[in-house]
């Protein structure tokens, strides 16, 4: 995925380079980094198409094989999108999957004593197993399109208690999708900004100032840390009637990619550190709030 | 038969008790024996001599019938007599003591009161007290709450609040004390409600040798009566806290019918708990919800209505005095990982407004998540070191945090929290907790209500158990496990809640310690018990220990079979954290030593006096603040008792009916250590009106100990004369011939008949 190769043949070189910049790019497209300025049209809010790819539904921690009890799985929402054409399966809910979502936990692990399941866990919003669950995360909701039982499913879900973590979407095109979404779940709860002096940036860490985390592909291609029009990182959130908040939407910032390539001698340990102590900031408040 | 027995030998059973027989013969008893040998001999020689018809049989009969009448003749002939003494009459006192307690006004099955029956007894134109008066000289005095002197029975009211008799006894003997005491005679239904025992009042009458002779009044059972015997309210609660509180119903003949338990607050109905009525002799425990809303000292009324066919009503209600308090309580919850259970619990119990759960979370190795502090620097440096920052908390729950976390003198503290400072301790279940975290052998071991195994080497995973959880029945009417407004509602809500899970195995129950919610496994949990402690409870000193022992409740709340608007979760939660705090004590109680008084009746008022680390102190400025029903205060000091450390009282006399509020301020030097509040009913009791049949039983023993009699109205015609030989005082010896017993004669009589009968069967006349 990073084509870093030398060659003595200028033509077989430039040539070569052409290719595996393709592969790179179709690669890029299809999964990972990330593919939104690939210019494809954001429908309207008020005119989203119903999902068109057909949704995974992987079996959960206890139907699996390495199945053991623990507190915590980081659980990662599989949702209807919109359009298809990019995420793994044609879906945008398996951006970064599940090579994020594992190094994440690892690291989430050292940091706390959390006893948390290694490794990935995908739940559809429809699948009432997902009550289980009470955290979960979900990415790239540019494109989000949910069905009537996902409405159903993911309202019923916060509304009893469940916290969800949305990430990785980018530009005003992308919000007015995801806000219209959420507000089908949440007709009447306004989505609002969290300053940082709201404890979830206080709870574990002590966090400062929010930064803009770059897609690790994008950044490597000259430093650029914004995409589309989201030039400015917000942390937003939905809270219920009593003032829980239920949803943290990170908009216009990718944790998710810096957890997925932290690892990564070239990326940047500010991102990363912040992507992580972000993450682990959400999860104990999720786990104290 | 009694009329029998006196016809046969003359007099009645009792003189025969009393007295010493003998024979009041001159002759010597060998020369009279001897004479009689002398008759006696030659007649029956004469019997066996005879021959003709006569078989051996006939003369042996004859002879023994014969000489038979010979030895009545000659009983007769030495003047057989009763040795008796007998009290000098108009040189004694009697006492006689009359009931005067409202229970007297009771009527009986006949429609007559016991009142009546004692005024009509103690008429001084009835030949009872003519015969009495002609023989003693008598006092009279009258009891309830308290004894006293009186003239006559005009002086009588039946409105005392109380029947003391051991009271009235020990107070009589003592008026009597300079006289010849013939003996007390005591009119009463034997209604005695004191606390203090009959017989320390017996003994004394015992070695002075006065006998108590007892009239029985009133009905012996009650043939259709209903009676809240007691309601069990504790003496505070948190507003708005919905507090189960058990009421005992006993009922005689009204087995089957349903009735209503109203229950008022100030006079205000809050709730009405219909409930079905036992069969005789079986108690029904009638577990009646209710929530006090309204902070202050509150008085509640249980009442039943009357029955058709009750004559007493005024034992269908019960009342009890409470201190609601609007206050916010703080528990400290420790939590040794990131748990959904913390966040759900708080959120829970966030909403309301009494409950204040302060979070200590370890979320990394020496890393603390704080919440809900009142001091930025509460809790700063982890969890309390010293019993003056963790004994300001009223329960401490602690999670999945394992015992090697804690120093030994943290774990001790923590056991001295319970029983020492009262407080309660709850652990949840969790892979650090119970036997999986260590606490086998530790000081908590000892404080929890549950046997501790030793922990097993299975993975968390291979030890996971599903458990359907279920109320026990004592849970089922438990406040801390009442998930909605009635037992059976409650019991619906619990039906629908989903499995719970548990890596701990809590099987066994120590002795002491009730069980409210149990667990059968539905899945995992192979090779280990089936049925598991879920939640349980035992006191430990002067506080409580609980366990509930799984580890996610917040499923009760997620799962996706329980309705968003299902409020069970919440309701778990806020009745167990209120139910955990409800009787934990502050530095300074106060409490009067009656909780309902009369007017004018002086009653002691009680204090408990402890530092913040709750050690009782001696040397506190302690006062009484007492706001009477008018408003008006009236400030007591209180002095300490010198016989108990950190107890202090002072006696109180309130003049007025209504609720007096006390609060009991305590200081030492400059330091406030607290105040206590209470409050005292005053208003006339209706304990008097408790089990309204007569207590014969212990007016008959009173008798017995004393070596006097038992009477009923019909049978009190007896006393005079039994007064005369079984009384003490001044007494003369005196002799009573039996030789004219007309059973003597009778079998003399016999005697001679029967022997020519049976000469006329066999021929021989």
């Amino acid at each position: 995925m990073l084509p870093h190769s030398r060659w003595t043949r200028p033509a077989f070189v430039a040539a070569a380079f052409a290719v595996v910049a393709l592969i790179g790019a179709v690669a890029a497209y299809g999964r990972n980094p990330h593919p939104k300025d690939s210019g494809s049209p954001t429908p309207s809010p008020a005119t989203a198409p119903a999902a068109t790819t057909a949704i995974p539904s992987p079996p959960i921690p206890l139907q699996r094989p390495e199945y053991e009890w623990h507190e915590f799985y980081f659980t990662r929402a599989i949702y209807s999108s919109g359009w298809g054409g990019w995420g793994r399966g044609g879906n945008s809910w398996a951006i970064d999957y599940p090579k994020s979502d594992h190094q994440f936990v690892t690291v989430l692990k050292r940091l706390t004593n959390l006893d948390a399941f290694d490794w990935d866990n995908a739940v559809r919003l429809d699948n009432s197993m997902i009550r289980r669950f009470p955290f979960l995360y979900a990415l790239e909701v540019g494109s989000i399109s949910l069905s009537d039982a996902e409405v159903e499913g993911l309202r019923g879900y916060l509304k009893a208690g469940g916290f969800l973590v949305i990430d990785d979407f980018w530009g005003s095109r992308e919000w007015a999708q995801f806000e219209y979404q959420m507000g089908l779940v949440f007709p009447n709860n306004p989505i609002i900004d969290l300053d940082l002096d709201h404890p979830v940036f206080n709870t574990f860490y002590d966090i400062e100032e929010i930064l803009q985390v770059p897609a690790y592909g994008r950044y490597w291609r000259g430093g650029q840390t914004h995409e589309r029009d989201g030039y400015e990182p917000y942390v937003k959130g939905i809270e219920d009637h009593d003032g829980r908040l239920m949803v943290i939407i990170n908009w216009n910032t990718d944790l998710g990619d810096a957890w997925e390539w932290a690892e990564q001698p070239d990326y940047p340990l500010e991102y990363s550190t912040f992507a992580f102590q972000m993450g682990v900031n959400m999860i104990v408040y999720a786990m104290s709030h | 038969m009694n009329g029998l027995f006196e016809f046969l030998f003359k007099y009645r059973p009792v003189l025969y008790q009393e007295g010493d027989f003998s024979f009041l013969s001159p002759w010597p008893l060998t020369t009279a024996a001897v004479v009689a040998a002398a008759l006696a001999v030659p007649a029956v020689l004469t019997y066996l001599r005879a021959r003709g018809k006569s078989s051996r049989t006939d003369r042996w009969v004859l002879g023994a019938l014969r000489g038979a009448a010979f030895l009545l003749l000659f009983f007769i002939v030495m003047q057989p007599g009763l040795v008796l003494t007998s009290v000098v009459p108009q040189r004694n006192f009697l006492a006689v003591l009359v009931d005067d307690s409202r229970s007297m006004t009771i009527d009986d099955r006949d429609g007559t009161s016991r009142a009546g029956k004692a005024t009509q007894l103690l008429d001084p134109e009835v030949d009872l007290v003519d015969a009495l008066s002609e023989e003693f000289t008598l006092r009279h005095f009258r009891f309830s709450s308290r004894p006293s002197r009186i003239e006559g029975p005009d002086a009588l009211t039946f409105d005392g609040s109380q029947t003391r008799i051991g009271d009235a006894l020990t107070y009589a003997r003592d008026e009597l004390q300079g006289v010849p005491l013939s003996g007390i005679v005591v009119l009463s239904d034997g209604g005695d409600n004191s606390d203090e025992a009959i017989g320390d009042a017996l003994l004394p009458l015992r070695a002075a040798s006065v006998p108590v002779f007892t009239i029985g009044l009133g009905d012996e059972e009650m043939e259709a009566d209903v009676q809240a015997t007691r309601a069990d309210m504790p003496e505070r609660a948190l507003a708005g806290t919905s507090t189960i509180v058990n009421v005992i119903v006993d009922a005689t003949g009204y087995g089957g019918h349903t009735v209503p338990i109203v229950v008022e607050d100030m006079g205000t109905i809050v709730t009405t708990e219909v409930v079905t009525l036992p069969q005789d002799g079986q108690p029904l425990v009638a577990p009646v919800a209710i929530t006090l809303e309204t902070p202050g000292t509150r008085e509640l009324t249980f009442r039943i209505p009357g029955l058709e066919g009750e004559r007493v009503l005024e034992n269908n209600v019960l009342h009890a005095v409470v201190q609601v308090r609007d206050r916010t309580e703080k528990v400290l919850y420790f939590e040794g990982e990131p748990r959904y259970e913390v966040a759900f619990m708080l959120r829970a119990v966030g909403v309301d407004e009494n409950l204040q759960v302060v979070l200590l979370q370890r979320t990394a190795e020496n890393k603390f998540f704080r919440r809900n502090l009142d001091d930025p620097l509460e809790l700063v440096e982890g969890f309390p070191t010293t019993r003056e920052d963790l004994y300001p908390y009223r329960a401490l729950i602690l999670g999945s945090v394992e015992a090697s976390f804690f120093t030994h003198g943290q774990l001790e503290m923590i056991a001295d929290f319970v029983s020492e400072r009262g407080g309660t301790l709850l652990m949840l279940g969790g892979r650090r907790s119970f036997s999986e975290g260590g606490y086998k052998g530790t000081p908590l071991e000892d404080v929890l209500p549950v046997v501790l195994d030793e922990p097993r080497q299975n993975t968390p995973t291979e030890r996971l158990a599903r458990v359907q959880v279920t109320p026990t029945p004592a849970g089922a009417n438990h406040p801390a496990t009442r998930i909605d407004g009635s037992a059976e509602e409650s019991a619906v809500r619990w039906d629908s809640l989903p499995p719970l899970s548990t890596i701990n195995i809590v099987t066994g129950l120590k002795p002491g310690a009730t069980q409210l919610l149990e667990g059968t496994v539905v899945a995992g949990g192979q090779g280990e018990a089936a049925n598991r402690v879920v939640m349980a409870y035992q006191r430990y000193g002067r506080g409580r220990s609980m366990v509930l022992a799984v580890q996610d409740v917040w499923m009760w709340q997620m799962h996706h079979t329980v309705p968003l608007e299902d409020q069970s979760h919440e309701t778990f939660w806020r009745q167990l954290l209120r139910w955990m705090i409800a009787e934990t004590p502050d530095p300074v109680e106060a409490a009067p030593a009656r909780e309902a008084v009369e007017a004018g009746e002086p009653v002691t008022l009680e204090a408990t006096v402890m530092d913040e680390g709750f050690v009782e102190v001696n040397g506190a400025r302690v006062t009484a603040s007492i706001t009477a029903p008018t408003g008006e205060v009236q400030e007591l000091p209180m002095e300490w008792t010198v016989t108990d450390d950190g107890r202090y009282t002072v006696p109180f006399t309130p003049a007025l009916e209504g609720i007096y509020e006390v609060a009991v301020s305590a200081g030492r030097d400059t330091v406030v250590l607290g105040t206590g509040l209470t409050g005292i009913r005053v208003a006339p009791g209706t304990g008097e009106f408790r089990d309204p049949h007569q207590r014969r039983g212990l007016l008959e023993r009173i008798a017995e100990e004393t070596g006097g009699r038992y009477y009923t109205p019909e049978t009190a015609s007896q006393l005079p004369e039994d007064l005369q030989f079984t009384g003490g005082g001044v007494t003369v010896t005196e002799e009573r011939d039996l030789w004219d017993m007309p059973i003597l004669f009778l079998l003399l009589a016999g005697l001679l008949g029967a022997e020519w009968g049976y000469r006329r069967k066999r021929g021989l006349a």
